[in-house]
């Protein structure tokens, strides 16, 4: 990775880093500073840019790492988390057509992958919603890829089985 | 756009499964979509299958039995983006990093070019010191031979008469007391010998 410009390589990042964050602490607030923190944690490593094999995955293992410190403040913070995680928070659903869309079951599912310890819902974030490859995720998560492909399958198990059972109720 | 590619998988699709046409193609695609759901629940699919997924479970309209799956595809919080506003305030929380010292590299800069800029400033100043000493050596050294040259006639004789007395004695015997320079001297001379 040759001449990284903050500007156009890691500022564009943002919102994928923040979809991260957003799933990891599940606070809109919280997960902006992350980002903004994650920035400006890359700028001050900048001398390190051009030795980095994927400057995209060091943000997100960076964006991973600040999210769980949060993460965990927030948890001695002794404040309620399902008071932040609003299961009809539409404060970023303004357009009323996608609110619409969305029923109860989509927010039964939501619900499923946020129940699901941190590492099975990073995986599966960063699998389905992002599009990344094992090898990808193993490099973020710092983990190997048999055990991404393993996170990933629990993940996906778990969410399938609740959601079977609770079709069926 | 994305709708454009979900359209043209279908055409391929028809070519590797084995299940005739049918007039309704969405059913179709629907089974291929529950096929590889079924898939992807037990972590079978490739990244290029579940791109189709992701595809898929983008469009608008597709059946409300799958409409619960959505958000495994896609994020809800796709929407939900960081403004401009917060580009803003990074670029201004790094440029104001910029600007103070903290940031050793730009303030070596500074002094580095202040360097330079010192020397490129004094270097019109020794430009012109260059040049009055050229002029000044020169003038010098054109004044040197101006000043034993003559200005009246009688002054030239002077000159011509103190040149004559330094010649030694073996040359000046050779000079006709008419020569009037050296070159003249030399002149006539040659023609003796």
């Amino acid at each position: 990775m040759k001449n990284i410009s903050f500007q156009s390589d890691i500022l564009p990042l943002k919102n994928e880093l923040f979809r991260m964050a957003l799933r990891i602490t599940q606070n809109r607030e919280e997960a902006e500073d992350v980002v903004q923190e994650t920035m400006l944690k890359i700028w001050d490593r900048r001398d390190q840019w051009a030795q980095l094999e994927s400057i995209e995955a060091f943000c997100l293992t960076i964006c991973r790492n600040l999210s769980l410190d949060k993460l965990r403040r927030m948890d001695n913070q002794v404040q309620s988390l399902s008071d932040d995680i609003d299961p009809t928070d539409h404060s970023h659903g303004a357009n009323p057509e996608q609110v619409a869309i969305r029923n109860e079951r989509s927010e039964m599912v939501r619900q499923m992958i946020n129940e699901l310890p941190e590492r099975l819902r990073t995986c599966m974030q960063l699998r389905d919603i992002e599009g990344k490859s094992y090898r990808d995720i193993a490099t973020i998560l710092d983990i190997t890829e048999q055990q991404v492909k393993v996170n990933i399958f629990r993940a996906r198990q778990a969410v399938r089985e609740k959601y079977l059972k609770n079709v069926e109720c | 756009m994305r709708n454009e590619i979900f359209f043209d998988f279908p055409v391929t699709f028809l070519f590797n499964k084995r299940q005739p046409y049918r007039d309704n193609k969405k059913d179709m695609d629907y089974k291929y979509i529950e096929q590889l759901m079924e898939r992807y629940w037990n972590a079978e699919t490739s990244l290029e299958e579940e791109s189709i997924l992701r595809t898929f479970f983008s469009q608008k309209d597709i059946p409300a039995e799958m409409e619960h799956l959505r958000p495994l595809f896609v994020d809800e919080a796709v929407g939900e983006t960081l403004d401009d506003d917060f580009d803003a305030r990074i670029l201004q929380a790094i440029g104001a990093e910029i600007a103070t010292p903290h940031s050793d590299h730009s303030s070596e800069n500074v002094v580095k070019a202040r360097e330079v800029s010192l020397t490129q400033r004094l270097m019109p100043l020794f430009k012109a010191a260059a040049v009055v000493a050229i002029i000044l050596t020169l003038g010098g050294a054109l004044q040197a031979p101006w000043d034993s040259t003559w200005n009246t006639p009688d002054d030239y004789a002077a000159i011509q008469q103190a040149d004559t007395m330094n010649v030694i004695p073996v040359q000046a015997e050779n000079f006709s007391t008419t020569t009037s320079d050296s070159i003249g001297v030399m002149q006539t001379d040659q023609p003796k010998n």
